[in-house]
C-alpha cells in the first residue's frame, strides 16, 4: 500500500499531471497526421525525459503513447486514412459514418471506446499481468505461426462483396512483403540490383500509399466538384459527447470482447495495435446480428476497433513488466527510458521498483483520462477539419504523407516507394480490389515466414504444428473461421441469386 | 471500408482481366526468380520457400479468376473497351494531372530540396485545383509557404529531422 501511494503521490503531483497533458496533445497531433506513428512520437519525447524523475518521464511516454493510438482514428474518421497502422480497421466505418454526415458521432464513439478499451486493459494489466506474460513467453515459433494463419483468415471479413479479389489483394500484400532482405539469413530477395528495392518495402510507406495517396488522388477525381469549393463532408456537424458515451456503454460485450483482444494481442511480443485492431474488428463482425451493415458506417465497428487498438498500450506493458522482454518498438523504447535511469528491467522489476509499477498503472488510467478530457474539449477544433475544402487539403495532406515517409527511415528513395505504391494503390482502389487484405498481408507476412522457418529450422517435424496444443488450438480457429466465412459467402451469394434468405 | 456491389459493367471487367493478366505475369517470373534462391543448408527451408508458397497461391487465384472472367465478359464487350477507357481517362484528368505533379515533384526533391521543391509542387497543385478566384490564389500562396518553409523550419528546429536539403 505504501508503495502504491509513493507511486500515486509522483503521478498525480501537478508538474507530471501539466507533463502528461503536454504528452497526450502532443501525441494525439503526433499520430492524427498521416505517416507519424505512435513509436516516432515516443522517440521524440525519449530525450526530453532524460532531466526528469523515473516515474514522471515513464508517465509522460505512457501519456503520448495513449494519446497517439487515440489521434490515429482523427484522419482516419474524417479523410478516411488511418493516421497508424493501428486505425486501419477504424476507417473501415468511422469514415463511411463522417461521409453521411455523423462525423462528430464518428469521432466521439472512437474517442470513448478508445478510453474505456484503455481503462479495462489497464485492469487486466494490474490483474493478470504475472500469469500472462509466463503464457506469452511460453509460445514458440509454432505458436505463433499458427496464430498467424488464424489472424490471416480475418481476410473473410475485408474482402467486401468480392472473395476472389480480396484474397488475390491479400496475396499480393503478402508477395510485397517477401521484397528485399530475407528475415532469417540476410539473403537479398527480388531486388534485381536496385538500392531502391534492397531495403524492402517498409510497412509504412506501403501503408501511406495505399491508403493515404490513393484516398486522397480519389477525392479530386470530380474536376466539377472541387472547383465548385466542395467541402470533405457537407452538411451540419452534429456533436453529442455524452449521448455518444452512452451509446458506446449499450455496447458492453463488443467493448469488453475487443478489449480482450487487444491485451491478449498486445501481450505477445511482435504483434501489437496494427493486428489488434483488425482482429477485434473482425471478430466484432463474426458477432453481430447485422455483419453485412459492417463497412457502410456501424457504431459496433468504431467502437471494435478502437477500444482494441487502445488496449494494446495496456497488453504491451504486461511482458515489459513481469518479465522485462518489450512486446513492441514503443515497449523497447519505455524500457530503454527505465534503463538510462538506472532501473533494471525484469521479472524482480515488480520487488524492487513496487512504487514504479503501481505508478505506471496509475499512469495509463491517468493517461486515458487526460486523452479523454484533451479530446472532448478540442474535438469541435479537430472537427472543423471535415470544413476545409477538398483543394486545400488534399495538397496539404500529400505533403504531409511524403514528409512522413521520408522521416521514417530519412531515405530520399522511401519517397520514389511512395509514389509507385500509391498508384497501386489508386489502380487497385479503382479496380474494385479492397485494400485491407492487403495491408493485413504486408503485417503479417513478415511474421509469418520468419515463425514457419524458424519453427522447422528448431525441429524439421512438421507435425508439431499439430501435436502441440496452443498450435493446435489456433489452427482449428483458423479452419472454424474459414467454414464461417465460406458459408456466408455461399449464403450471401444465394441471396443474390435467389432474392431469398436460404436460411 | 465500403465496396461496390460486385460490378456488372463490362469495361471494369475487362480492366480487371488485364490487371489479372499483369498480375500473373509478374507473379510468375517472381516464381522463377524465387526457386532459383540456393537454399541454406541450415534450414529445411530457404529464402525462397515462402515466397515460392505466396506466388503459387496468388497464381492459382489469378488462374480462376482469369477463367471466370472469360467466360462471363461477351465477345462485343472488347471492341468497346478502347473508347471506354479514353472516356474514364478524360473524366479522370484532375487524378492523372495530381500523379504527374506528385511523380514530378519526388523526383527533383533531391535536387531542388524540400522547401523548394514543396513550395513549387504546392503552388501548382493547388493553383490547378483551386477555382479562380482572389481569395483562393492567397490561400494558395500561404499554404505553399506554410507546409514548405514552415513544415521545414518546425522539423529541422523542434524535432531535429532534417529534410532533404537538395544537392
Amino acid at each position: 500500500m505504501d508503495a502504491f501511494l509513493t507511486g500515486a503521490a509522483e503521478v498525480l503531483a501537478p508538474t507530471t499531471l501539466l507533463y502528461m497533458l503536454m504528452g497526450s496533445i502532443a501525441g494525439i497531433i503526433a499520430a492524427a497526421i498521416p505517416g507519424f506513428t505512435v513509436t516516432m512520437a515516443i522517440v521524440l519525447t525519449l530525450p526530453l525525459t532524460f532531466a526528469m524523475e523515473p516515474l514522471t518521464g515513464i508517465s509522460v511516454m505512457l501519456s503520448v503513447y495513449v494519446g497517439g493510438y487515440t489521434g490515429g482514428l482523427i484522419s482516419a474518421a474524417l479523410l478516411g486514412i488511418p493516421g497508424t497502422p493501428s486505425a486501419v480497421a477504424t476507417t473501415f466505418d468511422a469514415f463511411p459514418m463522417a461521409r453521411k454526415g455523423e462525423p462528430g458521432r464518428a469521432l466521439s464513439l472512437g474517442v470513448w471506446a478508445s478510453f474505456f478499451g484503455t481503462i479495462i486493459s489497464t485492469i487486466v494489466l494490474i490483474i493478470a499481468a504475472p500469469p500472462l506474460a509466463i503464457f506469452a513467453v511460453k509460445l514458440g515459433p509454432w505458436e505463433y505461426f499458427a496464430l498467424i494463419v488464424f489472424a490471416l483468415t480475418i481476410v473473410a471479413s475485408l474482402v467486401g462483396h468480392s472473395l476472389e479479389r480480396g484474397l488475390i489483394a491479400a496475396m499480393i500484400g503478402l508477395a510485397i512483403s517477401t521484397i528485399g532482405t530475407d528475415p532469417m539469413m540476410g539473403r537479398p530477395r527480388f531486388d534485381f540490383g536496385l538500392e531502391i528495392l534492397a531495403a524492402g518495402l517498409p510497412f509504412l510507406v506501403v501503408l501511406i500509399g495505399i491508403f493515404a495517396i490513393s484516398q486522397l488522388i480519389s477525392e479530386v477525381e470530380d474536376a466539377n466538384a472541387i472547383k465548385k469549393g466542395e467541402k470533405l463532408i457537407e452538411g451540419e456537424i452534429d456533436f453529442k459527447t455524452w449521448a455518444v458515451m452512452r451509446e458506446v456503454l449499450m455496447r458492453p460485450v463488443n467493448l469488453l470482447r475487443s478489449s480482450i483482444v487487444g491485451v491478449l494481442i498486445g501481450a505477445l511480443p511482435g504483434a501489437g495495435g496494427s493486428i489488434a485492431n483488425l482482429v477485434a474488428y473482425d471478430q466484432a463482425k463474426r458477432s453481430s446480428k447485422t455483419p453485412e451493415k459492417f463497412g457502410e458506417g456501424i457504431a459496433d465497428g468504431v467502437v471494435a476497433s478502437e477500444a482494441g487498438n487502445s488496449a494494446t498500450a495496456g497488453g504491451g506493458l504486461i511482458p515489459l513488466i513481469a518479465l522485462g522482454i518489450p512486446g513492441s518498438a514503443v515497449d523497447a523504447i519505455l524500457m530503454a527510458s527505465l534503463m538510462v535511469h538506472g532501473i533494471s528491467v525484469g521479472p524482480r522489476l515488480i520487488m524492487d521498483n513496487a512504487d514504479l509499477v503501481y505508478g505506471m498503472f496509475l499512469a495509463m488510467a491517468v493517461s486515458s483520462l487526460i486523452m479523454l478530457v484533451v479530446c472532448v474539449l478540442s474535438m469541435r477544433a479537430f472537427l472543423r477539419v471535415a470544413e476545409v475544402l477538398k483543394w486545400v487539403v488534399v495538397p496539404a495532406v500529400l505533403t504531409c504523407c511524403v514528409v512522413g515517409s521520408f522521416a521514417l527511415n530519412n531515405r530520399v528513395t522511401d519517397l520514389y516507394l511512395l509514389g509507385f505504391v500509391g498508384l497501386l494503390g489508386y489502380a487497385l482502389r479503382a479496380l474494385d480490389y479492397p485494400l485491407a487484405p492487403l495491408v493485413l498481408g504486408v503485417i503479417l507476412g513478415p511474421i509469418a515466414e520468419t515463425n514457419l522457418r524458424r519453427a522447422l529450422m528448431t525441429d524439421p517435424d512438421w507435425t508439431l504444428f499439430l501435436t502441440r496444443p496452443v498450435s493446435l488450438l489456433f489452427l482449428v480457429a483458423a479452419t472454424a473461421s474459414v467454414a464461417w466465412a465460406v458459408r456466408t459467402h455461399l449464403n450471401r451469394r444465394a441471396v443474390d441469386l435467389t432474392g431469398k434468405d436460404p436460411t | 471500408m465500403s465496396h461496390a456491389p460486385e460490378t456488372t459493367t463490362q469495361p471494369g471487367d475487362i480492366a480487371r482481366l488485364i490487371s489479372y493478366v499483369a498480375l500473373f505475369a509478374v507473379s510468375a517470373g517472381l516464381f522463377v526468380e524465387a526457386a532459383i534462391i540456393p537454399t541454406s543448408r541450415f534450414e529445411v527451408l530457404g529464402a525462397g520457400a515462402f515466397p515460392m508458397m505466396v506466388h503459387g497461391v496468388l497464381m492459382a487465384l489469378l488462374a480462376l479468376a482469369i477463367i471466370r472472367s472469360l467466360r462471363t465478359i461477351p465477345a462485343q464487350a472488347y471492341a468497346a473497351f478502347p473508347s471506354v477507357a479514353l472516356r474514364w481517362a478524360r473524366d479522370k484528368r484532375l487524378v492523372i494531372v495530381t500523379f504527374l505533379f506528385l511523380a514530378v515533384y519526388l523526383s527533383v526533391m533531391p535536387l531542388l530540396g524540400y522547401p523548394l521543391a514543396t513550395l513549387g509542387f504546392l503552388l501548382v497543385l493547388t493553383a490547378t485545383l483551386a477555382p479562380k478566384t482572389p481569395a483562393s490564389m492567397a490561400v494558395t500562396v500561404v499554404l505553399a509557404l506554410a507546409f514548405s518553409f514552415g513544415l521545414n523550419w518546425l522539423f529541422a528546429e523542434v524535432f531535429n529531422v532534417f529534410l532533404p536539403r537538395g544537392s
